[in-house]
């Protein structure tokens, strides 16, 4: 075997009373794609956090050919030419892509400007990125961040890149040509690590996949020698069933008409352009888009957050467009609205379970006063119903993980009994165990006959959960199609745009 | 509820405690002799208050002067700085008595009435205020009769303007300050009768900005000469800056604008201090309304600088001695307030109780007494 | 070399033990100060305790002794500006207004204070207490407005209220409200008797009110659906949007009450401690109420100690000057540097030192 370039060694960091990583060991080999894969909180971030200087670990070595070093801030894992490609960019908007990339760099934009420009034109085409340096960053679509963001680190002179979940936030194709760049640079001796929980994307990508659980790292195993269904077993810590229910679609009457719904920008622009459908009793409707194409504005509108320009919403015979979601609530409509964001919407994070649990319902009454005995019945239902791990219903949401901070939301919603599930992106950031348990719970409600909105961004998962999915483009409305038939090639077409192609193919 | 419960417990016990050891040592009230034979100088224990800080070269720091006089003298004093005309003065007072201050001097308009409610509730303790009219059986008035040199001071202004008009920035619309814009402006008068005085006022006795502010606006007007009835140097620095002319106040401040210093009507405070001071150790002290006059030496003239018009030593000189022989006094009629009424007639002079409640302005000053409704 | 880490998860006690220990660091820190201007930081933190609780022989009235009345006068005013701006700053609405809702709540219980004369003590005392409440809470309630119809960050407006507080009881006590017994001196008349806080303990029953007040702000809070509304768009506005609150609503409401109370304060000083209003009744409380606040955490019941210890820091500061004829400006360089300090103090309860030394020997 080929001597590593870096290595990890027994890395152990601990948050208060949190073991983020118990004695993790991982080894980063040049002209090598490694994959990380686990489950959320199984400490990828904070590994890779201390492989970038963000962290320091409270134990353990970072070898650097062979050579101990340490890092006390991203500047050192910088010179150890490491860089680090977050799943949130950071990049300054109003700055041109060549702005962001050489910024913070000695020999800033006042000199050799020009030479700039054709530095980074050659770094790029070297590995077939493609990028105008000019481009201000908010004209930018994501995967245009994303090409920026990796250059930055390329023109660092980073050897090892680390991509925390790149792909999350691209379409199928810009997936594609994203690995192909990363073959590129493997080809060019770089190291390159990618944290994902996607297995088909290990699968097609990686060499060698590395597996944490719990904190701990549970094996290194050549990507050849494994399937899906070994790497999810050692991932989870047992035997997991990876597809997803489909339950039959029963009733079929409509529930919900969107009719010429039109939502426009404070700046004039159209972020929805006269979108019509239904959605049916018992059915879920998938909703395929890239980021930016409509599709939160579209279920803000709905949940009654977001002013809408035309168009009405006929929820069970009733035009509830421009309502207030107090004047929705009074009309004895029950909705639930599950928002990408849960932190920023749905749920206070400095909260504790039970504050969370009854803020839909905390109006009961005519007291003045609270009554958080309800809510704390409630809230351990909840919490025993969806199986939530948390110390108390008293312990603060924030400090819960990514899947049990869904589940309260989740739970609360459903408490409810809504008619209505309005949802997107439920299971961002939830690993797959988690993911599936969410599936579940939106499975269990479309039986039960409630109409679901489901807007993914995993087109397998949205293939595999819908009855129904309907592409977004630029605000406009590409087509619904029968989530039994369609394929993602399809899907994505539509979703750049392309109308016509799909046409020609079908 | 319990934790709650054991912690105020414990707060009281240490309280209770640290009352209890304060007690014993407590022994003697300085201060407390209830019969009027007399007190040990060192057994005086004299607190002052003064409205600005005794740094301000002005006001505060001439009654400072005359703490410092009490001090070369043996006496022991203390002192509180910045004490404002509210509540505060009060909280000030008994701050000094709590420190055993037997004798109280408050030395700003705006602290008599506070300083004559504790004066009730302190028999034993005596109270002096400087400028008000306030008394009680334990608590003198005094003042001096600063108007007789403002006069003076005026006919230093009144000869020094060549544009005839006069700025005076003034603290307060009270009697006290403006019989002394009176007194000026009748001292220019009479060496330079064309001579108009500007009164502007600040609503402050010691407020840097305000003041200088006030000069700068009267030497944009056109003055060419500018006196002052309020406690900081601003004027006499706005003058310096402009290339015009100052007459200071309470205190001699050559130094900070050597070039527009005229004189300043001056306080010495300490030879009132020292008498009274002198009257409680004898055991003959009584509570008194005072005052003085020029010539017991509590109001003075600054040594007049190379500033001032030639011929002015000799005009002022010739002034004092006419008010020293009692041959003429300031507000000798005929008067006619500046609305054209006669407000004094021919032959006849004001009384201190017309004095001490003067809110009219003299023929030849611009500006208004607010009025108080 | 060190870093700094920031602390994660501590117990209760943990984080009360590194409070205090903060704060005995935080004076140990402020007498180093002291010391190298000259002063001797044990005689200086003596004398503070000493003026501001101990009893002495020379003041003494009845009732409360002395220093520890001042004290507690100190405080009164202190705690309900606290628990005021506490309301609007749990809804993370910068209320920096406190100063002027004080001086306009004064101004409407001086207002029928001089108007009222012939009601009886027991009328004309609630009545002034629930203008002053209405008058602060009017003052507070402009800059929601403001942020609610124009998005004006109320840090600025309520700022800027202050002044036009300030300015419009200059105007008055100058001018229209100036009483004409003071011979020309620029002050309002003085309350009638039947304005004045009644005393018990010699201490004027502010200090009740206080304490009722501090109650009832823990329950508004902690215990009401009002509350939870506060705390939930504190928190996350969207989500309370979400939830179906009517966000202009309840920011209306909170800032009434936040302005409101603070009023309350203004007429407490204006009646019990000044018996007249002036343009200096306040002197600047209204803004370290903010301080206070956020030491207290926007708790009610930790406001009262706060502000009990802050006053007992103003209250020794005074003593300081009187005792050792330390100047006015020394004495309150010394009250800043023990704040700085013990403010100072906050940021290593949030953060710890970590010494690189420690990191290589865990290796």
């Amino acid at each position: 075997m080929k001597e590593s370039y870096i290595e990890l060694c027994d890395i152990t960091k601990v948050f208060g009373p949190v073991i983020a990583n118990n004695n993790v060991n991982l080894s980063i080999n040049k002209g090598e794609i490694l994959a990380i894969l686990g489950e959320n909180g199984s400490g990828k971030s904070t590994l890779m956090n201390m492989l970038s200087g963000i962290y320091r670990p409270d134990s353990g070595s970072i070898r650097i050919n062979g050579k101990p070093t340490l890092f006390r801030s991203p500047k050192d894992a910088i010179s150890a030419k490491i860089g680090m490609v977050h799943q949130h960019f950071k990049l300054v908007e109003v700055f041109s892509a060549k702005e962001n990339i050489t910024n913070g760099l000695k020999n800033g934009f006042i000199y050799k400007n020009k030479q700039l420009s054709k530095e980074i034109l050659a770094l790029a085409n070297r590995y077939g990125l493609s990028i105008d340096p000019e481009k201000k960053v908010y004209d930018m679509s994501v995967s245009e961040k994303q090409t920026v963001e990796i250059l930055k680190v390329l023109y660092r002179g980073a050897d090892v890149l680390i991509l925390d979940e790149p792909t999350a936030v691209l379409t199928p194709q810009e997936i594609k040509k994203l690995f192909m760049i990363l073959q590129n640079m493997k080809k060019d001796g770089r190291a390159i690590v990618i944290i994902t929980h996607k297995l088909n994307e290990v699968m097609e990508i990686s060499d060698r996949v590395t597996i944490l659980r719990k904190g701990e790292s549970v094996g290194s195993i050549e990507t050849c020698n494994t399937n899906p269904k070994e790497l999810t077993d050692a991932m989870v810590g047992a035997s997991v069933n990876l597809s997803i229910n489909r339950p039959e679609n029963i009733k079929g009457l409509p529930l919900m008409e969107i009719e010429n719904l039109t939502i426009t920008s404070p700046e004039k622009v159209n972020l929805l352009d006269n979108v019509s459908f239904t959605v049916k009793k018992g059915e879920i409707l998938g909703v395929a888009a890239v980021a930016g194409s409509g599709q939160k504005e579209l279920c803000e509108a709905i949940a009654g957050l977001q002013k809408v320009a035309s168009g009405n919403i006929i929820f069970n015979s009733e035009d509830i467009v421009g309502l207030s979601p107090r004047a929705i609530i009074n009309k004895g409509i029950s909705m639930s609205f599950i928002p990408e964001d849960r932190l920023g919407m749905g749920l206070i994070g400095s909260m504790n379970i039970i504050d969370n649990v009854i803020l839909k319902t905390y109006r009961a009454g005519k007291s003045p006063f609270i009554d958080r005995k309800e809510g704390k019945k409630n809230a351990l239902q909840i919490v025993k119903k969806f199986d939530i791990n948390t110390p108390s219903v008293y312990h603060q949401v924030s400090k819960l993980s990514g899947g049990n901070i869904q589940k309260v939301l989740l739970g609360r919603e459903i408490s409810l009994d809504p008619e209505l599930i309005i949802t997107a992106y439920p299971t961002r950031g939830l690993d797959i165990g988690a993911s599936h348990k969410i599936y579940d719970v939106i499975n269990d409600q479309k039986e039960k006959g409630v109409g679901i909105l489901f807007v993914g961004e995993d087109l397998d998962v949205l293939l595999e959960l819908s009855d129904r999915i309907m592409v977004l483009n630029s605000g406009r409305v590409m087509g619904i199609v029968d989530a039994h038939k369609t394929t993602k090639e399809e899907l994505g077409l539509l979703m750049m745009g392309m109308k016509q192609e799909v046409a020609q193919n079908v | 509820m319990k934790k709650v419960f054991t912690l105020l417990l414990v707060l009281t016990l240490v309280f209770t405690t640290l009352v209890g050891c304060k007690k014993e040592d407590g022994t003697d009230k300085p201060g407390t002799t209830s019969d009027n034979k007399g007190i040990a100088k060192e057994d005086l224990l004299i607190g002052f208050l003064y409205v600005g800080p005794i740094g301000d070269q002005g006001y505060s720091y001439a009654h400072d002067l005359g703490r410092l006089d009490l001090e070369a003298a043996g006496y022991k004093t203390k002192y509180v700085e910045n004490v404002p005309e509210t509540a505060d003065c009060e909280k000030s007072i008994r701050d000094l008595i709590d420190q055993g201050c037997n004798v109280i001097i408050a030395t700003s308009f705006g602290h008599m009435d506070w300083t004559y409610n504790v004066s009730l509730e302190y028999p034993d303790v005596k109270f002096f205020h400087c400028s008000g009219y306030q008394t009680g059986d334990n608590m003198s008035a005094f003042f001096g009769r600063m108007y007789q040199i403002r006069f003076l001071s005026g006919i230093a202004a009144g000869l020094k303007t060549e544009t005839n008009k006069i700025g005076y920035v003034a603290a307060m619309p009270l009697a006290e300050v403006v019989r002394g814009a009176n007194a000026f402006a009748l001292g220019v008068q009479s060496v330079n009768p064309d001579a108009t005085v500007e009164v502007k006022w600040t609503n402050s006795w010691y407020d840097p900005a305000a003041e200088k502010a006030a000069a700068v606006e009267l030497l944009n007007s056109g003055a060419d000469v500018l006196a002052q009835h309020c406690d900081t140097t601003g004027p006499q620095i706005a003058a310096e800056e402009k290339g015009a002319f100052a007459v200071g106040y309470n205190a001699n401040t050559f130094d900070v604008a050597p070039g527009a210093f005229l004189t300043a009507p001056l306080w010495n405070w300490g030879v009132y201090y020292l008498a009274q001071m002198q009257q409680i150790v004898d055991g003959t002290w009584e509570a008194s309304n005072y005052w003085g006059s020029m010539d017991t030496g509590i109001v003075s003239l600054a040594d007049l600088t190379n500033n001032c018009a030639p011929g002015t030593k000799e005009a002022i000189e010739a002034a004092y001695n006419a008010i020293a022989a009692g041959e003429y006094d300031v507000f000798d009629g005929p008067l006619t307030n500046n609305e054209g009424i006669e407000m004094v007639p021919e032959g006849s002079t004001m009384s201190d109780a017309d004095l001490l409640a003067m809110v009219w302005f003299v023929d030849g000053i611009i500006g208004s007494v607010p009025k108080s409704n | 070399m060190f870093n700094l880490t920031k602390r994660t998860n501590q117990s209760k006690i943990h984080t009360l033990l590194l409070q205090l220990g903060a704060i005995v660091a935080a004076l140990v820190a402020a007498g180093i100060v002291m010391w190298a201007m000259g002063y001797n930081p044990f005689v200086i933190y003596t004398k503070i305790v000493e003026g501001s609780v101990m009893v002495s022989e020379n003041a003494k009235k009845g009732g409360v002794p002395y220093r520890l009345l001042q004290t507690i006068n100190k405080a009164i005013p202190l705690v309900i500006l606290s628990l005021g701006v506490s309301v609007a700053y749990k809804m993370k609405f910068w209320n920096i207004g406190a100063e002027g809702q004080f001086y306009i709540g004064a101004l409407f219980a001086a207002y029928v204070a001089f108007n009222f004369k012939q009601l009886p003590p027991y009328i004309l005392l609630p009545f002034m207490f629930l203008s002053a409440f209405i008058g602060g809470g009017l003052w507070g309630f402009i800059p929601a407005v403001l942020k609610n119809r124009f998005n004006a960050s109320e840090s600025l407006t309520t700022l800027m209220m202050n002044y036009i507080a300030i300015g419009i009881v200059t105007y008055l006590q100058l001018g229209p409200w100036r009483d004409p017994e003071a011979k020309g001196f620029g002050r309002m008349p003085y309350f009638t008797e039947n304005a004045i806080l009644p005393k018990v303990f010699g201490i004027h029953i502010g200090f009740i009110i206080a304490l009722i007040l501090a109650v009832i702000i823990f329950v508004l809070l902690k215990k009401t659906k009002l509350g939870y509304e506060i705390a939930v768009i504190g928190e996350n506005e969207t989500t309370a949007k979400y939830a179906g609150i009517n966000t202009a609503k309840v920011l209306f409401i909170t800032l009434f009450i936040s302005g409101g109370i603070c009023g309350i304060a203004g007429m407490i000083q204006a009646s019990g401690i000044e018996k007249t209003l002036t343009d200096q009744i306040s002197g600047g409380l209204g803004f370290t109420a903010i301080i206070t606040a956020w030491l207290a955490k926007l708790s009610a019941p930790i406001i009262l100690v706060v502000s009990f210890l802050f006053a007992m820091l103003l209250q020794g500061g005074a003593y300081l000057q009187v005792s050792m004829q330390i100047p006015a400006a020394i004495s309150e360089v010394i009250q800043g540097i023990i704040l700085f300090f013990v403010l100072g103090s906050e940021f290593f309860i949030q953060y710890k030192i970590v010494f690189s030394s420690k990191i290589k020997e865990a290796k």
